[in-house]
């Protein structure tokens, strides 16, 4: 079982604009592949073309290294099922009559469904979990049923390579992740070479393992998630910024669009704040300031920290230190700086230690030309304080010098406004 | 039964008798419709007599009964009635299966026979013959039915070029270029009418439809065309399926629809000429028939079409004898009747079940 597949040079256009320009690619027997791009990058002109709707107006497909023209409809049939992303449902079918023309290609004029036709159709009926929908009429099912009974017929027809075009763009979460999961058993178990355009990258790679991104009707990259998803990639196929990561939970590629920094502060706050530190703790504080419209910088953090991430995503300014070092001149200059170019200064409630208390050098320094400082949550300081007292001591030292104490994240705005408006000018 | 109305795959509603018994009720419908239609009319002869006729015209069969009956009976039953029933049922059959062939391919519950143009087309002909007074007669023909049968060819000779993108067809556009066809030949067939003069009574008559003056040459020439239209359309009944559910989907499915398309095309657009040709436009029945089938048995052609054939051959052997009998001896158009009883009757059968199967999505 399974196939493989060679694109030559395929060359498509509608009313003569090129939709696949010279698309060149294979794909090995029992391969699962998703294939990526922005809408118009030619995924579904593709899977059309490989399902035989289209005619490519130039250049080859091979299955088996067989040209696809010189099969029959119905041989064609046999080796390929195709599951739409939406099948047309304004008839009154039964769920079985539906599986059971998966069968079609099987048939000949004169032979008629017999047993093992049946059990073809009961089993791919268990498989997508629709054998209690069989007397069921199609037009009465919801949508993912419906899409669930599509595929058991896709199954019928036993193929050996299976085309999915967006399958789960109208299914909720829950469809959208058992479908693919019956996809990819499908091709653990039975080697069926699968294919499917897919929009959402983020669930494609939790499924799929090789991976063909499109852009321009030509093949931008293709490989394993590592090689083919990257932040460069993206930015070329899909025209956005993106930044990628490993999830903290399941650790699988994740890509995430970096949002736009311009329009955003239109009408509200504007004021320039500076965040101290990083992670877990601070991302609270960051992002609330952030909603509230306020141009942010962060640091120092390690490159690694949740708080970088956060500024890179966002695209702000940040000072980075390498990881498992001490902040070196040029950092504790650049952070100086960012201070100084702020309207204030917070420290969110994040644990103190060695690590991170030389930095308040110069936080002190900002303070003593008369930057507005903040620190939030005093009183539960000694909990996150891990210097033995040290935190404290410098916190209580730079409060009587005229840094101010908020009790809770969301106050600070209020406080912040009322600080800056007094500095200001 | 046939072994395929048995198969438990097409058992989709109703009980697993469903269908086998349906086809039963519909051949005994197309039995009594046809016993009715021979017993009555402007003079009525009982049905044993009917009977005694019809068998002794068997060979090596002599009935005692026949031979005392007067040889005007067995003129009327044998060269009026009997030839006038079989018309009625091949003009029947081939509308309602016309009617399902469109209504599946078309995706769309409007369509009928007249969809694409046919019957605009056949009805120029027919008009055109008729006010040219043409006296042609090819093989005991007169130019009416010939007129009529080419023009409706030729407007869906018309209609399918004008569609055609390439090697394809697009069924919308085929839909709409019927439209748009029928539109104008229509406007041509008023403008005629207009202009008929002392004909005007003979091309309304026309137009409304009847089997008047049905003969055996005329059964014996719409037989086998109707015959071969319906074996080109009941063949693709599977195809016609998966047809149902989107042409790609279909292609998908390993039909190949282009193929596929213009063969049912061919046989339907066969089947209706033949029958306009030789009884006018009759309404209604290929609209109706395949949705009473539809809404009592399901979408699938394999039952669909063999089933539309014996409804809609039984509803225009019965139409005709009301036709014939209501103010006899005058006859009323068939299409009249056809309507008047199809429409509430249809009516009826919406209201009761809702929605109509097959097109029950937006319902």
């Amino acid at each position: 079982m399974g196939l493989t597949i060679d694109v030559h040079g395929l060359k498509v256009a509608y009313e003569s604009v090129p939709v696949l320009d010279g698309t060149e690619f294979s794909v090995d027997r029992g391969d699962l592949v998703a294939l990526l791009g922005a809408n118009g990058a030619g995924k579904s002109t593709l899977l059309r073309c490989i399902s035989r709707i289209l005619q490519p107006t130039a250049g080859q497909i091979l299955l088996d290294g067989q040209d696809l023209k010189s099969l029959k409809s119905r041989e064609a049939a046999r080796l390929m099922a195709v599951v739409p992303q939406e099948t047309a449902a304004d008839f009154d079918f039964t769920v079985e009559d539906i599986v059971m023309m998966g069968r079609f290609p099987y048939l000949t004029r004169f032979r008629k469904e017999d047993l093992h036709d049946r059990e073809v159709v009961r089993r791919a009926m268990e498989m997508t979990g629709v054998t209690h929908l069989a007397e069921r009429s199609i037009a009465q099912l919801s949508g993912g049923e419906k899409q669930r009974v599509v595929m058991a017929r896709a199954l019928a027809q036993q193929p050996e390579l299976l085309l999915l075009d967006e399958p789960t763009a109208n299914l909720d979460i829950g469809y959208q992740s058992m479908l693919l999961e019956l996809a990819s058993r499908l091709n653990r178990e039975e080697g069926v070479t699968v294919i499917a355009a897919i929009h959402d990258i983020n669930l494609a790679v939790h499924h799929f393992n090789r991976f063909i991104l499109l852009a321009g009707g030509r093949v931008l990259a293709s490989g394993r998630a590592d090689e083919v998803i990257t932040a460069e990639n993206i930015r070329k196929s899909y025209g956005v910024p993106a930044t990628t990561f490993r999830h903290p939970l399941h650790g699988v590629l994740q890509v995430s669009v970096i949002r736009g920094d311009k329009t955003r502060n239109a009408g509200k706050i504007g004021l320039r704040v500076h965040v101290i530190g990083g992670g877990e703790e601070a991302m609270p504080t960051l992002e609330l300031l952030y909603q509230k419209g306020c141009r942010l910088s962060v640091g120092p953090v390690s490159a690694q920290d949740s708080g970088c991430r956060f500024a890179h995503f966002n695209s702000l300014p940040v000072v980075i230190v390498p990881p498992f070092t001490m902040m070196n001149r040029e950092n504790r200059d650049e952070h100086l700086r960012l201070m100084r170019e702020a309207d204030a200064i917070v420290v969110p409630p994040i644990p103190f230690g060695e690590g991170n208390l030389p930095l308040f050098t110069e936080v002190e320094v900002a303070l003593d030309e008369g930057k507005p400082l903040y620190i939030i949550d005093f009183a539960g300081l000694p909990e996150r304080d891990y210097s033995g007292g040290k935190a404290v001591e410098l916190f209580r030292r730079l409060l009587d010098k005229g840094a101010s104490g908020v009790e809770r994240v969301d106050d600070l705005i209020k406080v912040i406004k009322q600080g800056g408006g007094e500095d200001d000018d | 039964m046939t072994g395929r109305l048995t198969g438990k795959s097409i058992q989709s509603r109703g009980t697993k008798f469903t269908r086998p018994l349906l086809m039963v009720v519909l051949v005994l419908l197309l039995f009594f419709s046809a016993l009715s239609a021979m017993i009555w009319g402007a003079v009525t002869i009982g049905w044993k007599n009917v009977f005694a006729i019809l068998f002794d015209t068997l060979p090596f069969y002599q009935s005692e009964t026949a031979t005392g009956i007067a040889p005007v009976y067995k003129d009327i039953l044998l060269q009026i009635r009997v030839p006038r029933v079989l018309l009625a049922a091949a003009v029947g059959s081939s509308l309602a299966v016309s009617g399902a062939v469109f209504q599946g391919l078309f995706r769309n519950p409007m369509a009928d026979p007249y969809v694409i143009g046919i019957s605009s087309g056949a009805a120029l002909g027919a008009v055109f013959a008729m006010l040219g007074g043409f006296s042609l007669a090819v093989g005991g023909f007169g130019a009416v039915p010939l007129f009529a049968f080419f023009g409706g060819l030729a407007t869906i000779l018309l209609v399918y070029s004008m569609a055609r993108v390439g090697r394809a067809v697009p069924v919308m556009t085929l839909l709409l270029a019927g439209i748009a066809v029928s539109a104008f030949l229509s406007a041509l067939v008023s403008l005629l009418t207009y202009f008929a003069g002392e004909k005007l009574h003979q091309v309304i008559f026309w137009l409304m439809g009847g089997l008047g003056g049905a003969t055996w040459l005329q059964v014996r020439v719409m037989l086998p065309y109707a015959f071969v239209g319906y074996l080109a359309v009941s063949i693709f009944s599977r195809e016609l399926n998966a047809m149902l559910l989107g042409e790609e989907t279909a292609s998908n499915l390993g039909v190949d629809t282009e193929k596929v398309k213009k063969i049912l095309l061919a046989g339907a657009s066969l089947l209706v000429a033949a029958a306009v040709s030789t009884s006018g436009i009759i309404g209604f029945i290929g609209l109706v028939v395949p949705h009473f089938v539809r809404l009592v048995a399901g979408p699938d052609h394999r039952f669909l079409i063999p089933a539309s054939a014996l409804l809609g051959g039984s509803l225009l052997i019965a139409t005709d004898m009301v036709a014939r009998v209501i103010i006899a001896p005058t006859e009323l158009p068939v299409g009249i009747i056809t309507a008047l009883i199809g429409a509430p009757t249809f009516m009826y059968l919406l209201k009761k079940r809702r929605k109509l199967r097959y097109f029950g999505g937006g319902g």
